[in-house]
């Protein structure tokens, strides 16, 4: 809150990872306002979920920096990122499949030493409420639909309490009546003030919420604006019908 | 369900009844196989902590119980140390070493960690070999007693004693956010970090708990057979653990100590049939596996409890899930 108005929440610096021969993301830097929503796309191999894992703290970046309003949180490990305020969801659920969907929630609550069980568990009722899961709360995770999982997820990242939320292809595999209740929490989340990325191949959906839209192709950033120009880029066009040297003639 | 009196608790209240009192009715040569079931007790009760609570499958678990023997015995052979004061430091000692192992596994799970800590537990079996002047290797080291007089009864209330307030301590860490914490990193140690959980911590945490408690049944055992030798750290001896914690019921600690007296009793009542009472504890292994991947002993709890599933489901109701201590599924 101490910040001038013009210093990011969020700023990525020219991060760097690669493994071994591979780059995965080169010289990207991007800069997030509180309380912005912005899509990452690109297509398959272009680095977002490198990216998402480098700001998340899953991984380490060769080079960079990761600013979180004011403080540089590299080399962090993954957990204090997490404190620190980073919550995330990922591309394939990751849940404590044999916990049960309120154990699942109470995790991230009890990490603060000053919360009780008690509290932890009656904030997941609210997280519960929030997601429509009140009567999954006993039921095992692993026993939930695929985007029942996506949905505990999006509420286990919820519970940290978070300042900066990275979902890592929400959509994908999703019942199309459960994308449209998808879409709109991540709505309600983006104008409850959440700072959010939003990873997705579903350009559709991406464009129905975000208004900002970061591109990647082979590990570089291409484009960056408002959604409606980047998408009519030819630049984009051409990384998406994967004619690779247009996209290398770019960047 | 909380508050409320549970059938199961009747049954484990009868258990530990029944324990106290069968020195009382049985003779001494089971008075003494009961001392040793003891011992494997707090083995398998404290591998289910880690590995089935905490998902960290470690083949070292007999290494810490020789290095608790050993120590102990040396620490009062060689120093003349009393035992008050021998036993706690090699716990101790053991803490610190399982710390250490932990750090060193950190990265490591599944077949690695298993590989890794089976070749440490080996490691440790050849310096015992070895170290000729230190341990008399195959020999075996001849240790000093805890009681006077020739009776076992005095160990065999100890080793209940330890076992129980093993399990009580280790309840008691299991009932903190802690025990939370340990199943969310066994299920998936990457979702636990980005749920903000130190796992690290917890890793060392559970295993320094584990090696402490390994060695405490590795002095207990020392100082009641009398004699200790590298045997204790060879696989055949480690997969006895295994099989009691999973016959029993690897993510239950009171099962692992039923899993444990069944099969150390069942391998005494069977002695006359030589090896082949392995082969036969080996199928009961594999049939359990089968038909009860918990262990017998929470199906018995839930049985009692009126929580039983139809057999071969493996789904849960998810309108009635109960709640339990947890149910053993095979990592996929």
């Amino acid at each position: 809150m101490s910040n001038p108005p013009e210093a990011p929440y969020f700023a990525a610096r020219t991060l760097h990872k690669h493994f071994g021969g591979i780059v995965a993301v080169e010289e990207l830097s991007a800069e997030l306002r509180r309380g912005e929503i912005v899509g990452l796309i690109g297509p398959n191999g272009s680095g977002k979920t490198t990216t998402i894992n480098l700001v998340a703290g899953a991984l380490r970046p060769d080079s960079g920096s990761i600013m979180l309003d004011g403080r540089d949180i590299v080399g962090m490990p993954a957990h204090a990122f997490a404190r620190a305020g980073v919550g995330r969801t990922f591309q394939v659920p990751r849940l404590f499949k044999r916990m049960t969907v309120i154990e699942n929630l109470i995790v991230p609550a009890l990490i603060d030493a000053r919360t009780s069980r008690r509290q932890a568990e009656a904030r997941a009722r609210e997280t519960l409420a929030f997601v429509r899961f009140e009567h999954l709360a006993n039921a095992y995770a692993r026993t939930l639909s695929g985007g029942q999982q996506k949905l505990l997820e999006l509420g286990r990242a919820l519970m940290l309490r978070p300042s900066l939320l990275l979902l890592d292809e929400p959509f994908a595999g999703v019942h199309p009546r459960l994308l449209e209740q998808i879409v709109e929490h991540i709505r309600t989340l983006s104008a409850q003030g959440y700072t959010i990325v939003l990873v997705d191949h579903n350009l559709d959906a991406v464009r129905s919420v975000v208004r900002r839209t970061l591109v990647m192709a082979r590990g570089r950033k291409i484009a960056d604006g408002p959604s409606e120009e980047v998408l009519r880029d030819p630049v984009v066009i051409r990384a998406y019908t994967g004619t690779r040297k247009a996209v290398e003639g770019h960047s | 369900m909380h508050g409320t009196f549970r059938r199961s608790h009747g049954l484990r209240a009868l258990l530990l009844f029944a324990a106290a009192a069968a020195p009382f009715v049985a003779g001494p040569y089971w008075v003494h196989v009961g001392a040793l079931a003891w011992y494997y007790a707090l083995l398998a009760a404290s591998w289910a902590l880690l590995a089935g609570y905490a998902g960290q499958f470690s083949f070292a678990h007999v290494a810490f119980a020789a290095l608790g023997g050993y120590s102990s015995a040396l620490l009062t052979l060689r120093f003349g140390l009393p035992v008050a004061l021998s036993i706690p430091l090699t716990v101790i000692l053991a803490m610190v070493l399982g710390a250490l192992m932990g750090a060193l596994v950190l990265r490591l799970s599944g077949p690695y960690l298993a590989l890794f800590t089976l070749a440490i537990a080996e490691i440790f079996r050849l310096m015992l070999v070895a170290e000729e002047d230190v341990t008399r290797g195959s020999l075996g080291l001849q240790v000093p007693g805890l009681f006077s007089g020739g009776s076992d009864v005095p160990y065999y209330y100890l080793g209940l004693g330890l076992v129980v307030l093993a399990l009580l301590a280790m309840n008691g860490l299991l009932a903190t956010r802690v025990g939370l914490f340990l199943r969310a990193i066994r299920e998936d140690e990457h979702a636990a970090q980005a749920s903000g959980v130190n796992t690290t911590l917890h890793k060392i945490v559970v295993f320094v708990t584990t090696a402490g408690l390994a060695a405490l049944a590795g002095t207990y055992y020392g100082h009641f057979v009398g004699i200790l030798s590298p045997n204790m750290v060879i696989i055949p001896e480690m997969g006895l653990v295994v099989a009691m914690a999973v016959i029993g019921g690897i993510e239950s600690l009171p099962g692992a100590v039923v899993g444990a007296a069944i099969v150390y009793g069942l391998s005494e009542i069977l002695r006359e049939y030589g090896e082949w009472r392995f082969v036969l504890l080996g199928l009961a292994l594999i049939v359990v596996q089968r038909f009860a991947q918990n262990g017998l002993f929470p199906m018995v709890e839930r049985y009692l409890d009126g929580r039983v599933a139809p057999p071969g489901k493996s789904r849960v109701d998810i309108e009635n899930v109960p709640k339990m201590e947890g149910e053993y599924v095979k990592p996929s």
